[in-house]
């Protein structure tokens, strides 16, 4: 009899379907109302889950913010990568004719996607129309500025690394007084940012681990108050994987619910910020904005969300499940 | 059906409760447990639930050695024993009809299956009419009855029962007696643990009694306690 169970119980569900796939239908139809019934007793203690779900939100929110934040930092630096120009001021003795021909020395070269030679007579009418210095430059005798060479990388180029190198081999060619190219400040936002994102990755790991344990706390507590349950079905025959079902379940619904808030904190602080954001971005005359989260980034935060909390159930589960055990019902 | 070769229970180095206990019961055969508190019939009984395990000796059941059976393999065995507790062990969250259905969800019967099997037991017991009541309403000699028709409902071929009468008056367990011996009519193997000696005299079943955790009666085969 007790040799082999599976026998045992396929011999129960006689009938014209074969039993293989009676059994893998029961199966299926208890996961469901596992799943069901574990949802409900969430549901029956709303304030209790509520608490939990917020505690969760705010722990998940804030690195996937600070990770948001940092994407839309990094889109900045791109952007203004590709658009890193090295600016060649020419020694003032040389002429016009000189000046074309180091254009045309430059441009030569791989590196360099374009050259644009702007000759001082020009960029003295750009300035005075820029500037408003219209009447201080009329005091002077003669043009101050230099001729000058815009010099724009090409694509494999347009690296700090690349730009940097450009950048000598133009300084060391005869007659350009001064090289300029703003990139220190590009060097250090790119340095900030690795160091940020670092941070935030610590952040998540140690927020994660948060999480895990207060989903793995509150499980053991819901343990607690359905330890009758839990040794009736151990003397009753239920395997391990079906007295650990449920709280499997609890767990991911917390999860789920963590994940929403999670969500739903982000657009609302998002849409608190994207004002203040557009305006600082505009005074900069920059781009930048911060992303919300895309329909996949919701997906896999609620998705990695409901896996923290049934890896906090699971941890509970297998700590404080084996504990109960029904030798302690009946006494001597 | 269930047969004790040598078995020793040794908690500490010095509370033995169980001393090297021989007997064997067949299948269809109705036998008590008896003996003083603290004799060790929990303990026997717990035993063949594999709540515990020998210190010494051989327990088997339904032709499987319980001592070596990984513990993977236990909720398995306990399908196939109904257990009867004095304070029925009932969940008091859900309907009676629940509480029967519990060993029937946890092998994964289907649900049609479940209603069907479910009354039938409920019918037995004489408690078709209470499927959907809380056992709470319920007076104690119903509590008792519906924790039996837990244990059969999967029709296991062993059913143990631990002091069930103990909270009843000598009518309603008489009652239950009844019902006990109907269930080893059609081959279950039925050991209950009592100290109602009078009620036990009554029935003039095969008698094992106990004392300091060794077996001082009902040692042989069918009958041992008759008369």
């Amino acid at each position: 009899m007790a040799n082999d169970p599976r026998r045992q119980q396929s011999r129960g569900a006689k009938s014209a379907r074969s039993p293989w796939r009676e059994q893998a239908e029961s199966y299926l139809s208890h996961h469901r109302k596992v799943a069901r019934d574990s949802a409900q007793k969430l549901w029956q203690s709303p304030i209790a889950s509520m608490m939990t779900w917020t505690v969760m939100g705010v722990a998940l929110a804030l690195p996937v913010a600070l990770m948001l934040l940092l994407a839309s930092l990094e889109g900045v630096s791109a952007g203004w990568e590709s658009s890193a120009r090295v600016t060649a001021y020419l020694n003032d003795s040389v002429s016009i004719e000189e000046a074309q021909a180091l254009q045309a020395e430059v441009a030569d070269d791989s590196r360099v996607a374009e050259v644009e030679l702007i000759d001082r007579d020009t960029a003295l009418g750009e300035f005075r129309a820029s500037s408003g210095l219209e009447d201080a430059l009329d005091y002077l005798d003669e043009n101050p500025l230099p001729h000058t060479l815009l010099v724009t990388p090409s694509e494999s180029s347009r690296t700090a690394d690349g730009v940097e190198m450009l950048l000598t081999v133009i300084e060391g060619l005869d007659g350009v007084e001064r090289v300029q190219v703003d990139l220190g400040w590009l060097q250090r936002l790119n340095a900030m940012t690795d160091l940020l994102g670092r941070a935030v990755w610590a952040l998540a790991l140690l927020l994660a681990a948060a999480v895990v344990l207060v989903i793995g706390n509150t499980v053991r507590l819901s343990i607690e108050n359905r330890r009758d349950e839990i040794l009736v079905a151990k003397l009753v025959g239920g395997t391990d994987a079906f007295v650990r079902r449920p709280f499997l379940y609890t767990g991911a619904w917390f999860g789920l619910g963590g994940g929403i808030v999670a969500w739903i904190l982000l657009q609302l602080s998002l849409w608190w910020l994207s004002g203040p954001v557009e305006r600082l971005a505009g005074l900069y005359r920059s781009e930048f904005s911060l992303n919300g989260l895309s329909f996949d980034g919701a997906l896999a935060l609620i998705i990695a969300a409901m896996l923290l909390g049934w890896l906090g159930a699971w941890v509970a589960v297998k700590r404080h499940l084996d504990d109960i055990e029904p030798g302690e019902i009946a006494g001597g | 059906m269930i047969e004790f070769r040598q078995v020793t229970k040794r908690y500490d180095s010095d509370h033995t409760a169980l001393r090297q206990v021989n007997f064997g019961l067949e299948r269809g055969e109705l036998a008590f447990l008896t003996g003083h508190s603290g004799a060790g019939k929990s303990t026997l009984l717990k035993l063949i639930m594999v709540m515990e395990r020998p210190s010494a000796g051989e327990v088997i059941v339904g032709g499987q050695v319980l001592n070596t059976l990984p513990r993977r393999q236990v909720p398995y065995i306990r399908r196939h024993i109904g257990v009867v507790f004095q304070n029925h062990q009932l969940l008091f969250d859900r309907t009676v009809f629940d509480n029967v259905a519990m060993p029937l969800e946890v092998m994964g019967t289907p649900a049609r299956d479940i209603g069907r099997r479910v009354r039938a037991a409920l019918d037995k017991v004489g408690l078709l009419n209470k499927e959907k009541m809380n056992p709470l309403q319920l007076s104690g000699g119903e509590q008792q009855r519906v924790g039996i028709a837990r244990a059969v409902v999967n029709k296991p071929p062993v059913l143990l029962a631990d002091e069930p009468t103990g909270n009843l008056d000598p009518e309603l367990s008489a009652d239950i007696m009844r019902l006990f011996a109907e269930f080893s009519q059609v081959g279950v193997t039925v050991l209950i643990a009592s100290h109602d000696i009078a009620l036990i005299n009554d029935l003039g079943r095969r008698t094992l009694t106990l004392e300091q955790g060794r077996l001082v009666s009902g040692v042989g085969a069918g009958g041992g306690g008759r008369g």
